[in-house]
């Protein structure tokens, strides 16, 4: 976006630590008034060169450090990194365990856009929401510390296959909680559909409209709100999706309010899909035996992680580390629609706008 | 000679001075506590407010090098002046008569924008673009509600009609009422209690309303690069604020005192504040996020003052 006029302007420095952001990251903005005339974003500011790491690690030790590049779609990544080795070596990983990972990748997903939404209902001021938002996210907290044993990273994807199995019992559990979980998501999907106040904050601000996305490409859940109904479990189907049933949740609204009820009610799509994978599960072992030497060459994987498409590439000279890794995260994509979606929003949008993205700093710069 | 012992009195004891403060500090822990239970939080305990007083008032106080010092310096103590003086004018029925014979409705009509010009002192002076944003937010939301707040009073004035002493007084008004009952239960007096009610929110700056501190847009506007002794002043300041507030709320609306003396009707005078606090400010915060300034403004110009127009209409047709 450019300036247009100068001389009424002066700078508002957001970031890179501001109340709004969960992360750093540096916007300088350009305010005339109250309204936004111009917006240039610098990031950078927690790159921890994890891609050069991966290149001095084996490829065992690379499913942990990809484990870290990010909290909230800790899962995302070293399933997405599991699936490039095994293209490149030729792994078919067991039946149970294709299921095993959609379910942590759901559980992980549903965590993440509770989290997404409570935070606008912060930003909005509406800390009772955001309250009631993150209690309602406890019980996927509490499912995850049950059946995986930790409350962020679950530590289940291994080349191969899955760490740990879920037998009857946990199954058993993870059903209650799933079954908790889904009248509280209905209410909550009621609230932040009808609320005057949500609704006049959060609606017609942030527009994306369908020939922008198409244009900066954007991924997840701030495509599918504007229209472009692309998701990789059904586009390019992986783990257990092609046996699975669920519907890709699209809006064409494409403003603040579109994204956050996406976001719900792809969390009630996950709750489904995590019942199937309980119920459809076969039985079997959940990971290959040993791992094969990878063999010189490079493969690509791609999934849907919560914020979009993760993207990884990967190439092996034939020893036991990987030559390059490389991966795009769906933040990287989304951020420069920020641009469109910024130009002349008012300031107290701006937090709001930039958290609809659902930004994760910390994957984009690793 | 009494006279001005007694007014000593008023402005370092009570109703104003240590009173106030002790007031104000409980009232903002009430409002911390039950929020957060609301919020099925636990939530601090009461005296907390006191305890972050006491923090600051040990710390440095760091001022910008670009901010103007001597207005920076001056703004939280013009505020928290301003509201001390304010509540040293405050009756509190059954207890303190307040000035009599005096139009002290007026002069508080002049003291209640001093904190909002503190801040708005405070905002300009501390040089930084948020505290700029808060200074005109600040100004923009004191324009929205003083319209409605004004309305009020002449219509509770109106109402009175001056039965005792000069129209706009507060000992006349509370006169008035315990004569002929609360102005609360008033049928004409319904759209400005209602407004009244609103105001409090408005000009404390919660629920719907904290527009000019809000912390997740403008990081607290003008309070933003305030540290130390200076922004314990300005905490100070809003617990002062907080009582006049709801104490002129209430002398407005419901100052009827109830038999039991001195010690009993200031129970129930605190009691009728922190109701009136749990309900305009607590619940209404723990119900509502916050506007946008432009939509606060509308909300004020639409809606509240309309209703004190109502009442006030009313008022003068009834006469």
């Amino acid at each position: 976006m450019t300036t247009a006029n100068t001389t009424n302007t002066y700078t508002l420095p957001v970031g890179p630590l501001h109340v709004a952001l969960e992360e750093p990251m540096y916007f300088d903005i350009q305010v005339e008034g109250e309204t936004v005339r111009g917006v240039q974003l610098t990031a950078g500011h927690v790159h921890r060169g994890m891609e050069a790491l991966a290149m001095q690690r084996n490829y065992l030790q690379n499913v942990t450090l990809t484990e870290r590049v990010c909290s909230l779609c800790s899962n995302s990544h070293p399933a997405t990194y599991c699936m490039a080795v095994e293209a490149l070596s030729g792994l078919t990983i067991p039946e149970r365990a294709k299921y095993l990972r959609v379910i942590a990748d759901e559980v992980k997903r549903i965590a993440s856009h509770l989290f997404n939404v409570g935070i606008m209902a912060h930003l909005t001021g509406f800390d009772s929401l955001f309250m009631h938002a993150m209690e309602v996210r406890e019980i996927m907290q509490d499912a995850k510390e049950g059946v995986y044993g930790n409350r962020m990273n679950l530590g289940q994807c291994v080349i191969g296959g899955c760490r740990r199995d879920i037998d009857e019992e946990t199954a058993a559990f993870l059903r209650g909680q799933l079954e908790q979980l889904k009248p509280q998501l209905d209410e909550l999907y009621g609230v932040f559909e009808r609320d005057p106040l949500i609704r006049k904050r959060t609606r017609g601000i942030g527009l994306l409209p369908l020939a922008e996305a198409k244009r900066l490409a954007v991924v997840g859940p701030v495509a599918r709100a504007s229209g472009v109904a692309y998701d990789v479990r059904r586009k390019a189907p992986y783990a257990a999706y092609p046996e699975l049933d669920f519907e890709v949740q699209s809006d064409t609204k494409g403003d603040v309010h579109s994204r956050a009820l996406l976001r719900l009610r792809e969390a009630v799509e996950s709750v489904k899909l995590i019942e199937q994978c309980l119920r459809k599960m076969p039985s079997g072992p959940v990971c290959t035996e040993g791992m094969p030497a990878v063999p010189r060459g490079e493969s690509v994987a791609r999934s849907e992680a919560p914020r979009g498409e993760v993207f990884y590439y990967l190439r092996s000279d034939g020893t036991d580390t990987p030559q390059r890794l490389k991966w795009r995260v769906p933040t990287y994509m989304n951020w420069e629609a920020l641009q469109v979606m910024l130009a002349n929003c008012q300031v107290a949008d701006i937090a709001l706008i930039v958290n609809s993205i659902d930004p994760c700093i910390s994957c984009t710069e690793r | 000679m009494s006279s001005i012992l007694e007014a000593a009195f008023a402005t370092v004891v009570f109703p104003g001075g240590l009173f106030a403060l002790a007031l104000g500090l409980f009232l903002k822990g009430m409002d911390r506590k039950v929020l957060a239970r609301l919020q099925r939080r636990v939530g601090p305990p009461i005296y907390q407010p006191v305890i972050d007083i006491a923090k600051l008032l040990t710390k440095e106080t760091l001022i910008p090098t670009t901010a103007n010092e001597l207005a920076f310096r001056l703004a939280p103590v013009l505020g928290l002046t301003g509201m001390l003086v304010a509540a040293a004018l405050m009756p509190v029925a059954g207890v303190w008569n307040g000035v009599t014979g005096l139009s002290d409705l007026l002069v508080l009509l002049y003291l209640l924008p001093i904190p909002a010009m503190g801040l708005m002192l405070a905002g300009g002076a501390s040089s930084s673009p948020y505290g700029s944003l808060g200074y005109s937010r600040e100004m923009a939301v004191m324009f929205a509600y003083e319209m409605p707040l004004i309305a009020s009073f002449l219509a509770v004035a109106v109402r009175t009609g001056g039965a005792a002493g000069p129209m706009l007084s507060l000992s006349g008004i509370m006169a008035y009422q315990i004569h002929h009952g609360a102005l609360l239960l008033d049928p004409v007096m319904l759209p400005a209690v209602a407004a009244l009610i609103v105001f409090i929110p408005g000009t404390m700056g919660s629920g719907l309303f904290d527009i000019a501190e809000a912390e997740s847009e403008i990081l607290e506007g003008p309070l933003l690069e305030y540290s130390g002794p200076l922004l314990a002043v300005f905490q100070l300041m809003s617990a002062v604020k907080l009582v006049v507030v709801l104490e002129l709320v209430v002398a407005l609306l419901c100052p009827n005192p109830i038999p039991g003396g001195v010690p009993a009707n200031l129970v129930w005078h605190v009691g009728k504040c922190l109701l009136l606090l749990l309900v305009s400010v607590t619940c209404f915060r723990a119900a509502t996020g916050r506007l946008r300034v432009d939509q606060g403004f509308a909300f004020f110009l639409k809606f509240t003052s309309p209703l004190a127009l109502v009442s006030l209409c009313l008022a003068i047709t009834l006469r």
